[in-house]
């Protein structure tokens, strides 16, 4: 059985810089796995190319399978629609539209390809916050709730794999660790998730395998365990507290 | 002099500016799109309403159906090409591009209609009726009507339809809608088409009121700017707003101070709006409510 | 580079062959009106060149300038009777107190709202025109005398085609200056920052809005002096100089050729003129050419003709922005200054 992602010879380019030039990269199905780096390593770059999707339009180069079915050359929808779905860093929802609408205003959810498909009730069930707020503009939510919604916007696409961008930016400690265990539970369940992070304490809390990625390449990877027994990634990036 | 009457011609003037406006404010709002060649495309609807009566003896309801779909293929034929400048949000080469568009249309118009004036004859610009002291056609009635039925179900359909929400998704970020899954480039299509048959149905209604030329453009529909302006980027309701006040100001203005100057007096007031809240007039690219 | 006296002598050359074009051509009225006309209307392109290539916005009230300029000149010498020199300093005068009025009401608009107000004040400017008496109503003006610049001894009048010539090459060979001298100047470089990166501008302590209204004032006298010179060539002044085939002919002239690049305007205004004059296929024909004309370069090359052929001197596919959305895309998060910016020239 093939890997739900499959990344080989990856290149990413804007004009002249290189910014992206990873030569494997591999999340198996089921498992959470974890993109760290530092601020400008190239993580968002990493995955909006897996998704094919930037505001820069970027030149891009190499190979993304998704179950062996390669996806470079597909436009963003159609990679939407065979279950890649990105939540970009930031604001991944729409201001101007109310928190239902929201989740109901994408392309016909639960296609073919597999993915578990949520419906508007089944968002609501994961994140009864939303259900509270549901006929509020998404302009007015606080940032964690704005969150839960891109996350439960991306769910109702029924994604085979599911790209997050720094779901952890702006949120208070305590709101990243109850998204971060939702996501693990969505894991539980059979999602497969690939997760960028800044915030490498709380990425070692919930994934399987960690990737850390340093000009662009990755320079390290492994189950969280063994990355945890590296001393560059202790010394660097979890520091005293886990040593 | 009759004030009454002059109501009535104002709150008729003003629905037709508002229906010629509504697809170009439904295309600023979606697509941050300055229709520059809005006019020709007017002056298309108009034209191609009068050739299928003219040439073919068609009843002037056929007329009116065949412009709107005309109107449409044209939005359709503008996606096509502005496709790519759209998706790059280029305004400054997208405004002179619809302006080189509209001038194509006008040279086209010229050769294929000639320079003689027409009019596009409808049989009910000739009843009339009278209420009282005040009087217009059914004409007029049908215009009003069909413009209130077009703001309803526009302000209907992207307030509470899945496909509304899809084009205020794109209003506020193209790039994002490509990962609800949808496609922007055929929402854009949708649009355009919108703006098409909408600005060529408002011709086939209000331009019976008048001879039409070719080369009357943008001279038909330079209301349109105030209206589209005035009401707020993109508000539908406020455009309707806007254009049922500027069709009161330009009736009440031209019957009591200068009909001459009432286009530069309406102009005025749209530089004076400018100047006393620039913030309103902001490229948002979202629809006010 | 070249060595800056090759490049001038080489420019001096230019001239002078530009000045002997219609002689080469074969000297018949058709060409010398055609070059005439080609003069006037590229110098009039040069006043919007330099907001849409410098500013970054569209100017729709240039015809309005252009006629300024033109009804100022026709007022003058026919209403008042006073030479073409008064004509000149009045062309210029009215046409900055309209770009001072307009340019303080446009200060804070940009992008399409800039465009709208300036498209607002055209039709203003031609509903005043077409309806007061004092600028000839519908009718225009008629009977302007013919251009005589003369100073003392020195006797400079010209009545038709190619005694004409050498005046509107002058006019032209002094815009393309003023433009270049512009371009180098310190305002200049300050415009293209302001456009560039307004938020940079803003750092380097550059007030945007009084660089906005330099230019604005600047563009209004180039198209200004272009009008005054047409109302000359063409004897009287009516309200078609404010018909938007003038403008798109300003816009595709400028485009044609591509955004600054010196020579550009002059090059777009010449093609169209050319095909007009030449290979003219009715006034409806030849609106459709200008039309679809615009509308294939921009759909089809953005950048302009020039683009195609990448190694025309000072065409270099604008690095500093190419550069700044590299930056901009690749660290999203950092704010650094695209630094690139500011190194044009």
């Amino acid at each position: 059985m093939s890997a739900r992602l499959q990344i080989g010879g990856l290149r990413v380019a804007y004009g002249q810089a290189e910014a992206v030039a990873v030569e494997s990269l591999v999340v198996e199905p089921g498992t959470l796995a974890g993109v760290i780096g530092a601020n400008g390593a190239g993580k968002s770059t990493l995955i909006n190319a897996v998704a094919n999707w930037s505001r820069a339009e970027p030149r891009i180069s190499g190979s993304v399978r998704l179950d062996g079915e390669e996806l470079t050359g597909l436009s963003a929808d159609q990679h939407v629609r065979r279950g890649v779905q990105l939540v970009p860093e930031g604001r991944g929802v729409f201001m101007g539209l109310s928190v239902e609408e929201n989740l109901k205003a994408v392309a016909r959810p639960g296609g073919s390809h597999g993915g578990r498909s949520y419906a508007v009730e089944d968002v609501y069930a994961l994140f009864p916050r939303l259900r509270e707020r549901r006929t509020n503009l998404a302009g007015s939510l606080s940032g964690g709730e704005r969150q839960m919604l891109a996350v439960g916007r991306a769910l109702r696409m029924a994604p085979k794999l599911l790209l997050l961008d720094e779901p952890s930016i702006g949120l208070a400690p305590r709101l990243v660790s109850t998204l971060l265990a939702t996501i693990r539970e969505l894991v539980e369940g059979g999602l497969t998730v690939l997760l960028v992070e800044q915030n490498v304490h709380a990425a070692a809390e919930v994934t399987d395998v960690l990737h850390l990625l340093e000009r662009g390449r990755v320079v390290a990877a492994g189950t969280v365990a063994e990355m945890r027994n590296d001393p560059r990634i202790v010394e660097a990036y979890l520091g005293a507290s886990h040593g | 002099m009759n004030v009454a009457q002059q109501l009535v011609n104002g709150i008729i003037i003003g629905h037709a500016y508002a229906l010629v406006a509504v697809g170009w404010t439904l295309l600023l709002g979606a697509a941050r799109l300055v229709n520059f060649g809005h006019g020709q495309m007017y002056m298309i609807g108009a034209f191609v309403a009068w050739w299928v009566m003219a040439a073919t003896g068609l009843p002037y309801p056929v007329a009116v159906v065949a412009a709107v779909l005309l109107g449409a293929v044209l939005g359709a034929v503008m996606q096509r090409l502005f496709l790519r400048l759209t998706l790059s949000q280029d305004l400054v080469s997208l405004m002179i591009v619809t302006l080189g568009f509209g001038q194509a249309l006008e040279g086209a118009a010229g050769l294929a209609f000639g320079p003689k004036p027409q009019t596009l004859a409808s049989p009910f610009q000739e009843m009339s009726v009278h209420l009282g002291p005040v009087w217009f056609t059914v004409q007029d009635a049908i215009l009003v009507g069909a413009t209130i039925l077009v703001f309803a179900g526009l302000y209907l359909a992207l307030h509470r339809s899945w496909l509304g929400a899809a084009v205020r998704m794109v209003a506020e970020d193209p790039r994002l809608t490509t990962l609800g899954g949808l496609r922007v480039s055929r929402i854009y299509m949708g649009i355009f088409a919108f703006e098409g048959a909408a600005v060529a149905f408002a011709a086939a209604l209000v331009a019976p009121r008048t001879p039409i030329l070719t080369s009357m453009g943008f001279d038909q529909v330079v209301m349109t700017f105030v209206v589209v302006v005035l009401g707020g980027i993109g508000s539908v309701l406020g455009s309707y707003v806007a254009g049922l006040g500027i069709g009161l100001f330009t009736a009440l203005f031209g019957a009591l101070v200068s009909p001459a100057y009432t286009t530069a007096a309406v102009f005025a007031l749209l530089i004076a709006a400018m100047v006393l809240r620039p913030g309103s007039l902001a490229a948002s690219g979202s629809f006010a409510r | 580079m070249t060595h800056p006296l090759t490049r001038l002598a080489l420019a001096a050359l230019l001239a002078a062959a530009g000045f002997l074009l219609p002689t080469l051509l074969g000297g018949s009225t058709l060409v010398y009106d055609t070059l005439v006309a080609i003069a006037i209307f590229a110098a009039m392109s040069y006043g919007l060149d330099v907001i849409l290539s410098d500013l970054g916005e569209i100017s729709l009230v240039h015809t309005a300038f252009f006629a300024t300029g033109a009804y100022a000149a026709a007022i003058l010498t026919v209403t008042y009777g006073l030479g073409a020199w008064v004509a000149l300093a009045g062309a210029v005068l009215a046409a900055l107190s309209l770009a001072l009025v307009l340019g303080v009401i446009t200060l804070r608009t940009r992008e399409f709202a800039f465009s709208l107000v300036t498209y607002a004040a055209a039709v203003v400017c031609m509903n005043v025109a077409s309806n007061w008496d004092f600028l000839g109503g519908s009718d225009g003006i008629v009977g302007i005398p013919p251009l005589d610049l003369s100073i003392g001894p020195l006797e400079l009048t010209a009545g038709r085609s190619a005694e004409f010539w050498p005046f509107a090459y002058l006019l032209l060979l002094l815009t393309l200056y003023v433009v270049h001298r512009f371009r180098r100047s310190r305002l200049g470089q300050a415009a293209l920052m302001v456009h560039m990166n307004p938020r940079l501008a803003t750092m380097c302590g550059l007030d945007s809005n009084r660089i906005r209204l330099q230019v604005f004032l600047l563009s209004a006298v180039i198209s200004a002096a272009a009008g005054w010179l047409y109302a000359f060539q063409r004897a009287y002044v009516g309200t078609d100089l404010f018909e938007t085939y003038f403008l798109v002919l300003m816009l595709t002239g400028v485009i044609l050729a591509g955004r600054r690049i010196l020579l550009g305007p002059l090059l777009g205004t010449a093609l169209l003129l050319s095909q007009k004059s030449f290979a003219s296929l009715g006034a409806y024909g030849d609106k459709l050419v200008l039309g679809v004309v615009l509308v294939a370069v921009l759909c089809l090359c953005p950048r302009g003709l020039a683009s195609l052929w990448p190694k025309v001197r000072g065409f270099k596919r604008r690095p500093a922005q190419a550069q700044a959305q590299a930056q901009a895309a690749a660290g999203a998060a950092t704010t650094e200054i695209p630094a690139a910016s500011t190194r044009h020239a």
